[in-house]
């Protein structure tokens, strides 16, 4: 009796897998097929059939382009992202937790609680005014500090719920030893942390790879332009070159898909950062 | 007692030190426009030329614009219709996913897939993929597909669901994965001895044992749908169309704002969208103790 | 209280402080660099005062406006102008919000009108004259769209871009049906063609504008020319005109006769999606600008060869107030002078000597496009090609017989009305407004 449920059970969350499955797969084959063909193929081929001529013209096209400067902006505003809110945050997490019960990590912690509810595209127009009287308008730095600003809610909330884990006694070790706040910070925290901070800097690189708002509202020119922006871009500068757009999706996909591949546990424990603690 | 009251300031001071930099970054971006978008509302302002008074007068023409309400309502129908499409789907996958084995592992990286992209790589190829003309509807034996699915009033907001679900819940299948992977077998043990089936197992351990990953998995969809830009950006052209049948509040923001270069009224449907997220937020975190970081924090 | 006193001395903490500060020098660093990237480039006059260069922005199908440059280039190397060219959905609003934040570049391109009319309300734009720029040698109904208050803002950089109806001859014969010459014909051919399976005509809704279209031909043969000239100049009631309604029933009535097939509302036309369906044969006609020819033979050279692509004027509207050879669309394009350069004689002299020279009116009707020069007609009969020969004399003859050429809606009005103004075309389109809805609206949003 109860085998023919479990039967029915697996039959459903089976036949969903398989069904989700094709939904996730025939899109990605398409995206990939589609780059590879040519642009008369494109409008006579059936579009699930392997490409009549595959060709790499349009990796070509995407590459002779300006692919280059774009990936290196995403490089440096993601790198320069994550290294300034994993840092900024990790010394709150640790103020927070050491000064729990003051009134300055109380606030803090409030603040920061409030900020994950801050949804970004509705404080976006005074973002904008900020960034243009600050001069930073165009440039890579005003992606970068609105990026950092609002990730940092999230990483500090990370942080301090692992800090916070930590055994007293370590830190009281220390404390007997002489140690100051900022060599517990250094020599205790960082390194306990580690795993921790892998994960926050993870997630905050992947939101910010992918990020599209600050750059489409805070940038305009073409050699400040990250790489989901430049995406757009190419969809008006191809115009009626689909494929080749889809090679230019593909292209900038590559360097995640490499992550993936070298980091995948890392990355899955990134996505679901604390959130599934 | 003075001991500690010395302890504290110094440790205020370094703490103070520690805590400032990233309070400074955060105020500047996050506090600050939280207050400016409120004072913007009651601004006048082109975006080209000067800042100058207007007193209620956007409040006035976004409160009593039919568009507004609109928007409103449609980001609510992303939001509860989202929920309703990925709960049931994640949960599944989640189940299916938990048990370790290599077909498993194999469809696990499958899913993971869409994570890798950005919305506006997921817009640009669904946008392709369903072009009635050229997209999969061509292709021999798929030509149902080759409907406006973007493109008719009726189905272009639930087509923009249902690619925000394709991107979105292999996430909320991990989460309920790691969900699973935390129940203590021994529950499972002590339920098969004392003769529960399968459905009363899945019914008594497995869901009260989600709840909480539930809670978790409902506010991240439900606050993050309020984010919905990127994708319906890029899927209706950047105008929310057909008509105005995908202009959720933050597109209409963007247009308002960016397009019209009407900042004051942007900046009124702005403040909407803070009130919405924070309210909307703040019950979550009532309904599901989500602040229990909080109030732990409070009591040490 | 469990926490233990912390020991006081302050030496301790001598050591991380010091990795405290290279630490902050690190993220300054950091941030330096960044921003100096940020102002490095060739990001507008604001950030160039000390260069003699020029920064130009344009369009990315402006390719032989991009040889101008080029030619600029190579006479003054040591002073360039750089040029950006942008896709065309995205260009008004990060040239708007570019001057916004006074980043703007020296040299702009736009379709006149409303549009440029703000930025030279705002004294963003500086005036050009005859010594100057050489303004005198345009078609002078062209600088019309340039001229505010009697002065020229703006010289015309690219062909003229009148809208006419492309035609696929294999399908329209297939069908049995002559090209359109009045608004009855093309119902006539749209029921004819939807019998055989195509679409009749094929339209890229998603994008509006090609929307927008319509309305302008509908509105100018049903009501005749002034209805919009007098909106364009503000008087915002004459959206309520009888003939404004009757346009968006004509248009509606077309739309449900199936004229643009079931799937008109998902085609973008950035995709190129519409002109594959004409030149694939999977659709009849097309209502586009002038530049669509250069598209088609850039996409299907073949189709063009073979002689398979028809065009021909707007059908008229008979018993309409309006002249059946009037025209709307973009007279031209613009190149304006930001009023804040630093380099006024150097942007002037290229505006001058290397805008529409001789070689760059080769170039054009090379392409296959017409621009708005004077006396032509010696130009047109050296063509060599024949197919490109009758295209560039009907398109000349269609522009020097025109009693009037309307600049499309969206250019001419003021830019916080162009989204109203889509959105709600797009309604009309797809039956969500009632005819007389759309002019009630738009009165509504222009006033």
């Amino acid at each position: 009796m109860s085998t023919a449920v479990t039967r029915a059970r697996r039959a459903l969350t089976g036949a969903t897998t398989l069904l989700w499955a094709a939904i996730v797969v025939v899109p990605v084959y398409w995206l990939v097929v589609t780059s590879l063909r040519t642009r008369a193929d494109f409008t006579a081929d059936s579009p699930l059939a392997p490409p009549g001529h595959p060709t790499l013209d349009n990796y070509r096209t995407v590459l002779d382009g300006d692919f280059t400067t774009y990936l290196l902006n995403s490089v440096l505003v993601t790198v320069a992202t994550v290294a300034l809110t994993v840092l900024f945050a990790l010394m709150a997490a640790f103020a927070i937790v050491r000064g729990a019960g003051s009134r300055l990590s109380r606030v803090s912690f409030r603040l920061y609680l409030l900020g994950l509810a801050i949804p970004l595209q509705a404080v976006i127009i005074p973002v904008y005014l900020l960034i243009i009287r600050m001069r930073l308008y165009d440039s890579l730095l005003a992606i970068v500090l609105p990026s950092a600003a609002f990730a940092l809610p999230i990483t500090v909330m990370i942080l301090v719920s692992f800090l916070r884990d930590v055994p007293r006694s370590l830190f009281e070790a220390m404390i007997v030893d002489g140690a100051g706040d900022w060599r517990m910070l250094l020599s205790l925290a960082a390194p306990l942390a580690r795993p921790a901070l892998m994960t926050v800097a993870v997630y905050d690189g992947l939101q910010v790879w992918n990020g599209f708002l600050f750059p489409l509202i805070l940038t305009q020119s073409g050699d400040k332009a990250v790489l989901p922006l430049a995406l757009t871009l190419y969809r008006g500068q191809f115009g009626i070159d689909v494929p080749a757009t889809m090679a230019a999706v593909v292209l900038s996909t590559l360097p995640m898909f490499a992550l993936f591949v070298l980091a995948r546990r890392q990355l899955v424990a990134g996505l679901t950062a604390g959130f599934s603690k | 007692m003075t001991l500690t009251a010395s302890t504290r300031r110094r440790s205020g001071g370094s703490g103070l030190l520690m805590a400032a930099p990233a309070l400074l970054l955060f105020g500047l971006f996050g506090l600050v426009p939280l207050v400016g978008v409120v004072a913007l509302s009651l601004a006048r302002w082109d975006g080209l030329g000067s800042i100058g008074w207007a007193g209620l007068a956007n409040w006035g023409d976004t409160l009593t614009d039919g568009a507004t309400w609109q928007a409103l309502g449609l980001t609510v129908k992303v939001m509860a219709v989202s929920w309703l499409v990925q709960t049931p789907i994640a949960l599944a996958l989640g189940v299916f996913q938990a048990p370790r084995g290599r077909v498993r592992a194999l469809f696990a990286v499958l899913f993971f897939l869409p994570l890798l992209l950005s919305a506006v790589a997921i817009g640009l190829t669904w946008q392709a993929l369903l072009d009635p003309s050229f997209g999969i509807g061509a292709t021999p034996g798929l030509h149902w597909l080759a409907q406006p699915l973007l493109g008719s009033p009726d189905l272009a907001l639930y087509t923009v669901i249902f690619v925000i679900a394709w991107q979105f819940v292999p996430f909320h299948a991990l989460l309920y994965q790691a969900g699973i992977r935390q129940i203590p077998t021994a529950l499972y043990e002590a339920a098969a001895l004392d003769g529960a089936g399968p459905v009363a197992r899945f019914l008594h351990i497995t869901l009260p044992q989600l709840k909480y990953t539930m809670v978790t998995s409902s506010t991240l969809m439900l606050v993050g749908s309020l984010t919905y830009f990127d994708l319906i950006f890029v899927l209706s052209g950047g105008t929310g169309g057909p008509g105005t049948a995908t202009r959720v509040l933050p597109l209409a923001m963007y247009i308002t704002g960016f397009q019209a270069h009407d900042m004051g009224r942007a900046s009124a449907v702005a403040t909407l969208l803070v009130v919405f997220g924070l309210g909307l937020s703040m019950l979550m975190t009532r309904l599901s103790g989500f602040t229990r970081m909080d109030s732990q924090q409070e009591g040490m | 209280m469990r926490r233990i006193p912390v020991d006081g001395n302050p030496g301790k903490l001598a050591g991380p402080r010091i990795r405290r500060v290279l630490a902050s020098g690190v993220v300054l660093t950091a941030a330096i660099t960044l921003a100096a990237c940020g102002t490095s480039g060739p990001s507008g006059s604001a950030g160039n005062s000390s260069s003699k260069s020029l920064t130009m922005w344009a369009l990315n199908d402006q390719t032989i406006l991009k040889d101008s440059v080029d030619a600029y280039n190579k006479d003054h190397p040591d002073a360039k102008i750089t040029l950006r060219l942008f896709a065309n959905d995205d260009y008004k609003q990060k040239l708007r919000v570019a001057f916004g934040a006074n980043q703007a570049p020296d040299i702009f391109f736009s379709w006149g009108g409303g549009a440029l009319n703000d930025y030279v309300k705002a004294g963003k734009v500086d005036a050009l004259t005859e010594s100057g720029a050489g303004t005198g040698r345009f078609t002078p109904s062209v600088m019309q769209s340039a001229t505010f208050d009697g002065k020229v803002y703006g010289v015309p950089a690219n062909g003229l871009a009148p809208v006419v109806l492309y035609y696929n001859k294999k399908v329209l014969a297939d069908a049995g049906v002559e090209p359109p010459k009045t608004y009855d014909d093309l119902l006539a051919a749209v029921k004819k063609l939807k019998a055989k399976d195509v679409v009749p005509i094929s339209l890229a809704a998603n994008s509006k504008w090609p929307t927008l279209m319509y309305l302008e031909y509908l509105l100018d043969r049903e009501g005749g020319a002034q209805v919009f000239t007098d909106i364009a100049a503000g008087d915002a009631e004459k959206w309520k005109d009888p003939a404004v309604t009757e346009a968006n029933q004509r248009l509606q009535e077309l739309a449900k006769a199936g004229a643009f097939g079931d799937n008109a509302s998902s085609v973008s036309y950035d995709q190129g999606a519409s002109t594959a369906l004409l030149y694939t044969g999977k659709a009849g006609m097309e209502l586009m600008g002038t530049w669509e020819y250069a598209n088609i033979a850039k996409a299907a050279p073949d189709f063009l060869k073979d002689g398979d692509l028809g065009y021909t004027a707007f059908p008229s509207i008979p018993g309409g107030a309006g002249d059946a050879n009037s025209i709307v669309g973009n007279p031209s394009n613009f190149l304006s002078l930001n009023s804040a350069t630093k380099n006024k004689s150097a942007a002037l002299s290229y505006f001058k000597d290397y805008v529409l020279d001789d070689s760059q009116v080769d170039s054009y009707l090379a392409a296959g496009s017409v621009p708005p020069v004077k006396g032509l007609e010696s130009k047109l009969a050296a063509v060599e090609s024949f197919t490109d020969k009758d295209w560039l004399t009907f398109v000349y003859d269609l522009v020097q017989n025109a009693p009037g050429f309307q600049l499309s809606w969206d250019q001419a009005l003021p830019s916080d009305q162009a989204d109203p103004l889509l959105t709600n075309t797009d309604k009309s389109f797809l039956g969500q407004l009632a005819p007389a809805d759309f002019g009630t609206n738009m009165s509504k949003a222009g006033s």
